[in-house]
């Protein structure tokens, strides 16, 4: 008998606790229906641009504030517990593509769906669900501060009704109780209905499966290990070649100095010699080997002060420009560090340049390096070279490499590594 | 005594060399990879070929191959392979055509000069020399080995001594017992590896075997 109340109050706190939630879902919904809105808005006009010329320019960026727009609803329904994997593949470079992907690609057909529907259903609804939220504790507290207002100022529901008397504010608090009952009870089904053309239209269309993705992850996955497999080998060989075979030296060298010592000191003092110098290369072999795992650099002054190192040791003159506000994971450092490196490195050997600039930008939850020189171009990305080593590193975290180095160049060298939001 | 070596890197090849002559050995060539050794081996007909087992080009087990290789042409060439590492597997391929006169060796052994330069005369001599790092990673690996697992810690001790290639006495002094209790335990692991009574060499060379198998 006693619990019979304690259960009511634990469903109260249930549906209130509910009611909550769909209350910051419908905030949320009205931020990305906001968003939707703007999108749909500046879609219409690029597309008339487009039909003049001028447009075309800004579609590939307008695809890319689509495709934010929607993973941020995304988010949203997988905040709901429905989980829905952005399904995209990396948009083309090129205009032409760009225009492909608007055209034919089935992904993005059903994002400019989704979009109007968000931009006005969505918006509305999520709106209605949001004020209802405000309005419950306005108009319940209405009797309390409406006295307060300036005469002919104090209205209700929404500004539709003017009050002007205590009965006024006692039908202020009966609206508030209708919204209570709008909040609590109806609210959880408008984040229901909000969702519905997310659900229905951004989740990947059952033809495109997600198979082209998975193959694509698979693919890079492959390569990560690839290139794990070839680091780690490069790392074994170092040691063994290396270090190992000098410290096997050293053995070797004071075993013999021990024998000599006992027929002639001098040619045990000359063994001694080389045992010495077999030891001091193998630490110098270790130094290069653990710099070549992970930069110390690196670690100690972040990715802006070692490409600042790495172009003060140049041979060519190079500015460097990080514009990186937060560091990235200590993989992707490494790798952006490695290739801005072995760029350099080929500046210097091969360019002939003069100058060379080092720019590091973080944009979109990818980190972009790009090393221009004004060499005589032609570097190519051979099998076995240090750029296809770096574009085999860049390959494994997803990214990309670009070499654009016309004979006679300049050359440009771009390397975009995702690096989470 | 007449020495062909193969190693790949200078210092190492030039150290070895520089040893072995001082040691009142003659060493008739010194050469840098596999195949100029099979040639080197061919030309001078040396009493022992000391060689290294990654070697160019591929730098995985070419020393191996080279010396199984070399064996094929001149029966009974005593050979002892050295290593940076030890791997099992090599030994078994090394004494897979025959145990007589191989040792495989971890190259840092050769600073410790007379206990090197003695191993190469068991080497000569046709016995077998096993690293005792091959042994330890036989038994740190716990395979197969039914027959194996019957061995006392003692047996085991003695059985990788003996992959040393050491004679009873000197196993004695090794292990601090008397000579007497090392012939009970060799005649022991005879029994429990059901090697027959044979020739004795030939039954240790066995029992050494049967061990590196794991069988």
């Amino acid at each position: 008998m006693a619990d019979q109340p304690t259960a009511g109050r634990s469903k109260a706190i249930r549906r209130l606790k509910w009611a909550m939630r769909a209350f910051g879902q419908l905030t949320w919904g009205m931020g990305t229906g906001l968003l939707a809105l703007i999108t749909f808005v500046l879609g219409i006009a690029v597309a008339i641009s487009s039909l003049v010329g001028v447009g075309i320019l800004l579609i590939r960026p307008w695809l890319v504030l689509l495709r934010a727009v929607a993973d941020l609803e995304r988010s949203r329904l997988t905040n709901q517990g429905y989980e829905v994997i952005s399904p995209y593949e990396q948009l083309p470079q090129r205009l032409r593509d760009c225009l492909e992907v608007v055209r034919t690609d089935q992904t993005t057909q059903r994002d400019l769906m989704w979009l109007p529907v968000h931009a006005t259903w969505g918006l509305i609804a999520s709106f209605f669900g949001f004020q209802a939220g405000i309005n419950v504790l306005r108009e319940i507290s209405f009797p309390l501060w409406w006295h307060l207002l300036p005469a002919d100022e104090a209205t209700t529901l929404n500004g539709l009704i003017r009050v002007n008397d205590w009965s006024g504010a006692a039908f202020s608090v009966a609206l508030g109780v209708v919204w209570l009952a709008v909040f609590l009870f109806l609210n959880p089904a408008i984040v229901q209905a909000t969702a519905a053309p997310g659900l229905r239209l951004l989740t990947a269309h059952p033809d495109v499966d997600l198979t082209a993705r998975i193959a694509q992850l698979t693919t890079t996955r492959a390569a990560a290990l690839d290139a794990h497999a070839v680091e780690l080998r490069r790392i074994e060989r170092a040691l063994h070649d290396g270090a190992q075979n000098r410290l096997v030296g050293v053995a070797m060298l004071t075993g013999a100095a021990q024998e000599a010592l006992r027929r002639d000191s001098d040619s045990a003092e000359a063994m001694m010699e080389q045992a010495h110098a077999a030891a001091e290369q193998a630490l110098a072999e270790l130094r290069s080997v653990v710099r070549g795992i992970l930069p110390p650099i690196l670690e100690d002054r972040g990715l802006a002060g070692a490409l600042n190192a790495l172009a003060s040791s140049c041979a060519v003159e190079c500015s460097v420009d990080v514009d990186v506000p937060v560091r990235c994971p200590a993989s992707v450092e490494s790798t952006a560090y490695f290739a801005a490196a072995e760029a350099l490195t080929n500046i210097s050997k091969h360019s002939g340049a003069y100058r060379a600039t080092l720019t590091v930008r973080r944009s979109q939850g990818s980190l972009l390096v790009v090393v221009d020189d004004d060499g005589r171009g032609g570097a190519k990305m051979d099998a076995g070279s240090g750029l296809a080593g770096i574009s085999r590193r860049v390959a494994a975290h997803d990214g990309r490499t670009e070499i654009q180095s016309p004979v006679g160049g300049p050359t440009r060298i771009e390397v975009e590594l995702p690096c989470g939001l | 005594m007449r020495v062909v070596i193969a190693e790949d890197d200078a210092l190492l090849r030039e150290g070895l060399a520089l040893i072995l002559r001082s040691e009142g050995m003659e060493v008739v060539a010194a050469v840098e990879d596999g195949e100029l050794f099979l040639t080197a081996v061919e030309e001078h007909h040396p009493d022992v070929a000391v060689l290294d087992v990654r070697m160019p080009p591929t730098h995985t087990d070419e020393g191996i191959r080279a010396a199984v290789a070399a064996r094929r042409s001149i029966p009974d060439l005593p050979v002892l392979v050295l290593s940076a590492y030890v791997e099992q597997a090599f030994a078994t391929d090394l004494l897979g055509a025959g145990a007589r006169g191989i040792g495989y060796m971890l190259k840092e052994r050769v600073g410790r000069v007379s206990a090197f330069v003695s191993a190469l005369s068991r080497v000569v001599d046709g016995g077998t020399v096993i690293d005792p790092e091959v042994v330890s990673q036989l038994f740190a690996r716990q395979q197969g080995a039914d027959r194996l697992k019957t061995l006392t810690p003692r047996e085991r001790d003695v059985l990788a001594v003996m992959a040393e290639g050491l004679g009873n006495s000197a196993i004695a002094e090794r292990l601090c017992v008397t000579g007497n209790a090392v012939h009970k335990h060799i005649r022991s692991i005879f029994d429990k590896l059901d090697l027959p009574p044979d020739h004795e060499s030939d039954r240790r060379v066995a029992a050494v075997l049967r061990y590196l198998e794991g069988t």
